[in-house]
């Protein structure tokens, strides 16, 4: 997988884990299961070394499609981008480098990763 | 949605070998059948959440959980140790029985992801409080036992 590409999905998945942490409705859902959860600080920290590994292009490239659509990787799921679930054009869709080398949906300009490849 | 409908045979590991919390998570989620980046993504993400707090609900159950960009549908492992496994758990005592939970980021509320964790919450105790859990000695067993409970 590209390293950068990797990154941004640990990014991804750390700012998922952000968002449902901080969820009041989840949290207590959570907490009637006995499943805790506090400390959030550690995955702050998390998150500042991932970003220090993004390339300056793309950190801030980052920053601006977090704020705008609280995401930058879109799977791509029976070749369809799921952010936008516009079909992938055939050529990319069949790449052999597909996740190897970096991609966007030329749609909504997400970054693509393929699931099932 | 049932613990008998959401865990499938060829994921489940009645003999984990490891002895520690991050071992565990390692053998679960090779279960999970990913490449090599996306099981490296998983672990990464899980041992995140495992920072924010255990996921060891107490007796004997833990139920370590994310969503990861990595799977386009919920994925479950179970795993059992005999010994038991140091997890941090709530009531401080050792887990025996670990159900994986992966799921993937669409979905906003993560309708299927919660409702999947109170299955699993609720069938995983009901598995461990049974006496006949420690005893099952293959998946056959495992899956008729979860089946016999549910009813």
């Amino acid at each position: 997988m590209n390293p950068q590409l990797r990154v941004l999905i640990a990014l991804q998945d750390i700012l998922l884990l952000l968002r449902d942490a901080r969820d009041p409705g989840q949290k207590r859902v959570l907490g009637k299961m006995g499943l805790k959860i506090n400390k959030l600080e550690t995955l702050e920290s998390t998150k500042a070394d991932l970003e220090r590994q993004l390339s300056p292009s793309i950190l801030s490239q980052y920053r601006r499609a977090i704020q705008r659509h609280g995401r930058i990787v879109a799977p791509v799921i029976k070749s369809v981008c799921c952010q936008c679930f516009v079909r992938i054009p055939s050529a990319i869709d069949s790449a052999e480098d597909r996740n190897t080398s970096l991609y966007r949906c030329e749609n909504c300009g997400m970054y693509l990763y393929w699931v099932d490849k | 949605m049932k613990l008998s409908e959401i865990i499938i045979p060829k994921r489940i590991n009645l003999n984990l070998k490891s002895t520690t919390k991050d071992g565990v998570l390692e053998e679960l989620v090779k279960l999970l059948n990913l490449d090599t980046h996306a099981r490296e993504t998983v672990l990464r993400t899980l041992l995140a959440r495992e920072e924010l707090g255990s996921t060891g609900i107490g007796k004997g159950v833990a139920i370590p959980h994310c969503r990861s960009l990595v799977v386009s549908k919920v994925a479950v492992a179970v795993g059992r140790s005999k010994a038991g496994v140091s997890f941090k758990s709530i009531d401080k005592k050792k887990a025996f029985l670990f159900v994986l939970i992966v799921a993937p980021p669409v979905g906003d509320p993560p309708g299927d992801y919660l409702i999947a964790l109170g299955t699993v919450a609720q069938g995983a105790r009901l598995l461990t409080k049974d006496k006949r859990f420690k005893k099952i000695r293959d998946i056959r067993q495992f899956m008729k036992l979860i089946k016999e409970l549910e009813e």
